[in-house]
């Protein structure tokens, strides 16, 4: 198949729907739907738009949880020239509100499950004037503003299928992170950032229209919405199911339709190893061809076990990337897969890495620097923040904020984030090294390491983890670390939850990861202090 | 306080700020977005510890775990099997 053929992401799937028109695009629950289909009812809705006054670069919310609903508004928001701006499921009304006011979007597309949050919006001053709701509830309150059944326009089929014309360097997609602080940024990514990373990605994996994608990631997420647009590429087939937390349910969906590919963040993979039946699922599942990591460092230890655990004939891609890349920027080719464990591989067509040191010189093979990057898949800029878009990029590129070193043979091996490296004492530490170090005491299933202030040190480590079986305490597991790294890197302080706090995109939440600790480690000070007085008090009485 | 109730007021407290309007015998927790990402290790670990019981892997169905009701029959089956 041409690939090239792409030039707007809407063409994934307008092509598709000539080229596989019978051929099953979705899956999802009971519901099956070809690329015809999905396409009809795309058009009837971008017709919807333009005929409601939609000019090319107005933005377009969409609240939705990954559906065919999210699809078909995906594409027809693109179609109609507009910009989609996917809006994470675990937002709050003030962060909504925050995105009404500074997308100034015209239009919200949701649904009922959204209900307590739109509630709670303030509409009165929004610029939105309509949301269009998929499956509006018979209790569906109007929040204050129009609202229209998504149903109702795209059962209505298209008469004309809007043809407007749009630059490929046009804006495509504002995508919202969560920034670790401030407040969020818009990443702007064009037609061409993810025509050219889609059809990368595509070559990386080596995707075809035989590919059956079982998608557990958010469709508001990056590296989601890359699965739906390789898939829709290539005319595969994407299986979508919501309910990863019930793991079983998941693997016996992969195992019935066949599932050729599966993919996921670090967070997936610690829960399919620890929390999930999928040891037992290494002869059910004949098609799976192979499964892809990415969205953060993947543990050396987690890896093992999966390659153990998987079926012989899987095999893994550990990728890396960025929102602000598009989606994905580098791939390990699985045949490295044991030889390079720790490397995140070499970029993906297209796109250039080079390792530089705070001045911008290019390091040698070894050399420790920040990652920066280059190529068609790279951002446009942060919307409407000038001054943070110019310190992400610059004539060298996107500064991805990320360390590390390539090898003698060009493999790139990440050591950390910039802000994660911690002065204490007089010793330099990464948290990644001692997340790992946790993990590999075979007591920990996932951790947290950051630092706290501390007067003398300069910082302190603290961590937060979750223990591999309940009778495990945090002293076990500390003095199995003696055993790997040296006392100075071992966390002052380790607090056991059931389960890290994480965003909806499986990624651990760091924001209230700290929160948590900060607030156990108070806790403890004020017990520290109330036990010296106490002490002080009885020396007191005693003399 | 049965042990239907205490599931109730377990997730009340921790995912819903006492705020228990939204949460209905059939609610889907996933669905509704009643609990989050991480809410569902939560509710296992709990039902684990409050009445002794050990959830299996392949226990981790919605079947059994993702409303009110599910949960009250799931646990029935389980104390049953005690």
């Amino acid at each position: 198949m041409d690939l090239n053929k792409h030039t707007y992401v809407q063409d994934f799937l307008t092509h598709n729907a000539q080229s596989f028109p019978e051929k099953v695009a979705l899956v999802y629950q009971n519901q099956r739907m070809t690329y015809w289909e999905i396409n009809e009812q795309s058009d009837a809705l971008a017709q919807w738009l333009v005929e409601y006054g939609i000019q090319p670069g107005d933005r377009i919310l969409i609240l939705l949880d990954n559906s065919p609903e999210y699809v078909i508004s995906y594409y027809a928001i693109l179609t109609s020239g507009a910009v989609a701006v996917p809006v994470n499921t675990d937002i709050k009304a003030a962060g909504l509100d925050f995105l009404f006011k500074d997308t100034g979007a015209k239009i919200l597309i949701s649904s009922s499950a959204f209900q307590r949050v739109l509630d709670d919006c303030n509409f009165q001053d929004a610029s939105i004037k309509i949301i269009i709701l998929c499956n509006p509830g018979p209790a569906q309150k109007a929040p204050g503003v129009l609202a229209i059944s998504l149903a109702d326009i795209v059962n209505a089929r298209a008469t004309f299928q809007p043809n407007i014309p749009v630059n490929q360097n046009a804006l495509a997609s504002i995508i919202y992170t969560s920034g670790s602080t401030g407040k969020p940024k818009g990443v702007m990514l064009s037609h061409k950032n993810i025509v050219s990373n889609t059809l990368a990605i595509c070559q990386s994996l080596d995707l075809t229209h035989t590919d059956i994608q079982m998608v557990v990631l958010p469709f508001f997420y990056v590296m989601g919405k890359s699965l739906l647009n390789s898939h829709f590429a290539v005319g595969g087939t994407l299986v979508i199911n919501n309910t990863f937390l019930y793991p079983a349910t998941v693997l016996n969906q992969m195992a019935e339709e066949k599932v050729t590919g599966f993919s996921g963040v670090p967070s997936t993979y610690s829960f399919l190893l620890h929390r999930s039946p999928l040891e037992n699922f290494r002869n059910k599942l004949p098609h799976l061809r192979y499964c892809s990591q990415a969205g953060g460092h993947l543990a050396r230890s987690v890896k093992l076990a999966l390659r153990k655990v998987l079926p012989d004939h899987t095999k893994i891609f550990i990728m890396y990337g960025a929102t602000e890349a598009s989606a994905r920027l580098t791939c390990l080719d699985p045949q490295f897969y044991e030889s390079k464990m720790d490397s995140v591989g070499k970029p993906i067509a297209g796109a250039t890495i080079q390792i530089a040191n705070e001045d911008g010189q290019t390091l040698p093979s070894y050399a420790v620097g920040e990652l920066i990057a280059q190529g068609p898949g790279i951002m446009v800029g942060y919307w409407k923040n000038p001054a943070a878009t110019a310190l992400a990029l610059d004539t060298m590129g996107y500064h991805t904020g990320d360390l590390g070193y390539k090898d003698e043979d060009d493999f790139i091996f990440i050591i950390g984030r910039k802000d994660n490296q911690l002065k204490v004492g007089g010793n330099r530490i990464n948290t990644q090294e001692i997340e790992d170090m946790l993990l590999e005491t075979g007591h920990v299933i996932e951790a947290f390491v950051t630092g706290y202030p501390d007067a003398l040190l300069g910082h302190r480590l603290i961590a937060m983890a979750v223990a591999k079986n309940k009778p495990t305490n945090s002293q076990t597991i500390l003095s199995a670390c003696t055993q790997l790294i040296p006392r100075y890197k071992i966390p002052h302080t380790l607090l056991l939850v059931p389960s890290l706090p994480k965003t909806s995109n499986g990624k651990i939440d760091k924001e209230k990861c700290i929160s948590l600790l900060t607030n156990h480690i108070r806790l403890e000070e004020n017990q520290d202090k109330k036990d010296i007085n106490d002490c002080k008090g009885l020396r007191h009485e005693q003399h | 306080m049965n042990s239907i109730d205490k599931v109730r007021a377990f997730i009340v407290d921790n995912f819903l700020f006492g705020d228990d309007s939204s949460l209905k015998e059939d609610s889907s927790f996933l669905q509704e977005h009643i609990v989050d990402s991480t809410g569902i290790l939560e509710i296992i670990t709990f039902l684990e510890e409050e009445f002794c019981i050990k959830i299996n892997d392949d226990e981790l169905l919605p079947e059994n775990l993702d409303s009110l009701k599910n949960i009250d029959a799931f646990l029935k089956r389980k104390l049953s099997q005690k």
